[in-house]
């Protein structure tokens, strides 16, 4: 069966073509208006992904990610305005898994659903993983880039671990830094940046262009494994 | 009186000095002792005891050293003519040394004035606002006339205590009505005038060309010698002059800033017209655009060719991101605008700013060729990163935007004098010579600019960049084409 998408939003036009557009690609979806609403049909359809907007009328959309989060894992990829960082990084400190910044092209939220559920799907990822140039072979713990293994120090390799962990995936400073240092380094974001630049001199063709380990300004880093559509 | 007790002293000295020389000198010979103790006193005093004093040497002379001595006869008659001569030359002498003595200090007097007019001239040349100017001549008139003085200015019309230069003063709140009657009527009153001469202060009208400005108020100190000097003719004069002075001085202030606030409402009125003009203009065209296009889909779409519906569609798509992308930089220029911008600010490696912004710009870069030459140990940056990389993407995209297709881009780091420089270079044609400074203006558009921009992603970049204590500038590329230079000083943490 196609998978189930509940959309909760409140602008009616936005409704209307995001209804078009998922109905092409044969999603079924469930359409919620108010967050209460919307958390109700949550726990009572049980859906696939969770598109929310975050400027609700009745109650912050926040609040919305932290319910559903109190009772399950259902994927959640959050609409946000432009611009509102802040918003965006508590978002998926909470536990959004990423996030489409208004006005988007259709395109872009297909491809970020597709992800997004690919991840909620995927069983244990092969053992090699392969993105440009580079392969990462997470059993032996060896990184090749054209062939020619490269020695990457035990916390450059532990960041790009958790960067493979959750491919496509945006991670913000927070998450990165608490999943590579642990919590009580949550606030060093310095450290984040330097070990990002070196592993992008070791991985990517050109560090100031690169392909793969991309930043998210101003909420964190994402490892992006295919080209862009 | 003590003038007169010193003149007679002066005199008996004389008669003393005579007595004694009376067996060695002639008569006549005395009366030139005489005589010039009749000049000390002419020097000393005023002309009305010189005068006196000439009198009483006279008489002197002839009780003492005239023969018969010790009394007022004359027995030769030729000493008629010496003690009527003596007489003509002491008041000669008397009331010329007075009026030496008048003049030298008359010009002493205006001495004092024309300076006291001078520092009040100076001092409130350089006072801008009403109440600054006010309290410098207060202070002032303080120095000049040995008192205490205060200036009160009116509130809507109406005089206050609260409103005034000094908490010094100690005047009863009383005469609040005297000081409003000066201030209506434009007159002096209270102390030692004609309307209430009992009150504890003088005041004087500010009175300027056309209207009053205020109320000087003159509380003579209690020394006796000092009151009485302040109330002397020239004085008062002196104090009049003064606070015309005053007045004007508040009169000129008030005009400058009259003028002042035209000039910045016009400028005000001036960029909110062209503001609104560019404003209206760049909003319309891409939201015409786009209602022309969805409109003619939906009641031509199925007559039209498969070509004429995508291309419909895809102005439909580009027109609504200009029309994003102008949004974005209204609402940013005025969060600039409205404050001081709240930087989020860190350190990062440029690399990352630099890759951002180009990946950013990913989709508007295929057909070029983009250099990069970021210099190596370059330090980290204080900055805030999204706003850099925005000015970045910013100055990437005018690069796309105002040379050919296909032209190659560069973007360049290195660090020079203690900051760091950041150059995004291009190959098209330029920025026309002169209007290096003028691109960064709000609105402004280059004469040769057919790329329809809205004249606010430079100002914005430079307001960022100004934030973050840097520099912005155009710069003519060697070779044919444009450098943008951003210069970032080197700051920790």
């Amino acid at each position: 069966m196609k998978p189930l998408i509940l959309l909760i939003e409140d602008d009616a036009q936005i409704r209307r073509f995001l209804r078009a557009a998922l109905a092409a690609e044969d999603y079924r979806l469930q359409e919620a208006v108010t967050a209460e609403e919307g958390l109700a049909q949550a726990a009572a359809r049980q859906p696939d992904l969770i598109l929310l907007d975050l400027g609700l009328p009745d109650r912050d959309g926040l609040e919305v990610i932290q319910k559903v989060r109190e009772w399950g894992k259902i994927p959640i990829l959050v609409l946000s305005a432009r611009g509102q960082e802040k918003d965006k990084i508590a978002a998926l400190d909470l536990g959004a898994d990423d996030y489409v910044a208004k006005p988007f092209a259709v395109g872009e939220l297909l491809a970020r659903i597709r992800a997004t559920l690919r991840r909620s799907t995927a069983t244990a990822a092969g053992t090699v993983i392969r993105f440009g140039a580079v392969d990462v072979d997470l059993d032996k713990r060896v990184v090749r880039v054209e062939g020619q293994e490269v020695h990457l120090t035990p916390n450059e390799y532990k960041l790009l671990q958790v960067l493979i962990q959750h491919t496509g995936k945006v991670l913000t400073q927070r998450q990165l830094l608490n999943e590579v240092w642990g919590p009580q380094h949550t606030e060093q974001a310095q450290y984040l940046r330097v070990y990002i630049a070196q592993l992008r001199r070791k991985l990517e063709r050109n560090p100031a262009r690169p392909k793969h380990l991309q930043t998210e300004p101003g909420v964190g880093y994402r490892l992006v494994t295919e080209d862009p559509a | 009186m003590r003038e007169a007790l010193l003149a007679a002293a002066i005199v008996a000295i004389a008669t003393a000095a005579s007595v004694l020389l009376r067996d060695t000198l002639a008569p006549t010979n005395l009366a030139m002792i005489y005589l010039g103790g009749v000049v000390a006193v002419a020097m000393l005093c005023s002309s009305r005891v010189s005068v006196a004093a000439s009198f009483l040497s006279v008489a002197a002379f002839d009780f003492f050293c005239v023969p018969p001595h010790l009394t007022f006869a004359v027995t030769d008659y030729q000493y008629v003519f010496t003690l009527a001569g003596m007489l003509a030359v002491a008041l000669v002498i008397s009331t010329q040394t007075g009026r030496l003595r008048d003049h030298a200090a008359q010009a002493a007097v205006r001495e004092a004035r024309t300076e006291a007019l001078y520092r009040l001239s100076s001092r409130l040349a350089g006072e801008t606002r009403v109440f600054e100017a006010a309290r410098s001549a207060a202070s002032l008139a303080e120095e000049v006339f040995g008192a205490r003085v205060a200036v009160f200015l009116p509130e809507d019309g109406r005089i206050s205590f609260r409103r005034r230069t000094s908490d010094l003063l100690p005047v009863p709140p009383s005469e609040e009505s005297i000081a409003q009657w000066v201030f209506d009527h434009g007159h002096k009153a209270g102390l030692r005038t004609g309307s209430h001469p009992g009150a504890t202060a003088l005041y004087v009208p500010l009175r300027g060309a056309h209207e009053t400005f205020g109320v000087l108020a003159v509380l003579p100190d209690v020394v006796a010698n000092v009151e009485s000097r302040i109330f002397a003719p020239e004085q008062q004069q002196l104090l009049e002059v003064f606070a015309s002075q005053t007045a004007l001085a508040i009169e000129r202030t008030l005009s400058q800033r009259a003028a002042e606030e035209t000039r910045v409402h016009m400028q005000t009125e001036q960029m909110r017209s062209s503001l609104l003009s560019a404003v209206s203009h760049d909003l319309r065209t891409p939201l015409a655009s786009i209602t022309g296009a969805a409109s003619t889909l939906r009641s031509q779409g199925g007559r039209l060719p498969l070509e004429t519906q995508r291309e419909l569609l895809e102005s439909i798509t580009d027109e609504a991101e200009r029309l994003g992308r102008l949004v974005g930089n209204l609402l940013d220029m005025t969060r600039f605008e409205s404050g001081p911008v709240e930087l989020r600010r860190d350190l990062y490696p440029l690399e990352e700013i630099v890759g951002t912004a180009l990946q950013r710009m990913e989709p508007q870069l295929t057909g070029r060729l983009v250099s990069t030459e970021l210099a190596e140990n370059l330090p980290l940056v204080f900055v805030d990163d999204v706003l850099i990389g925005q000015v970045l993407w910013n100055l990437l995209e005018n690069a796309v935007k105002y040379t050919p297709p296909g032209s190659p881009l560069g973007l360049a780091a290195f660090e020079e004098h203690g900051a760091v420089m950041i150059e995004v270079r291009d190959r098209g044609p330029g920025v026309p010579p002169g209007e290096e400074e003028r691109i960064f203006q709000k609105f402004y558009r280059a004469k040769s600019d057919n790329a329809r921009g809205a004249g606010l992603g430079l100002p914005i970049c430079r307001a960022i960049v100004e934030a973050h204590r840097g520099t912005i500038r155009a710069l003519p590329r060697e070779g044919g084409g444009a450098t943008f230079r951003i210069s970032l000083p080197v700051e920790s943490a």
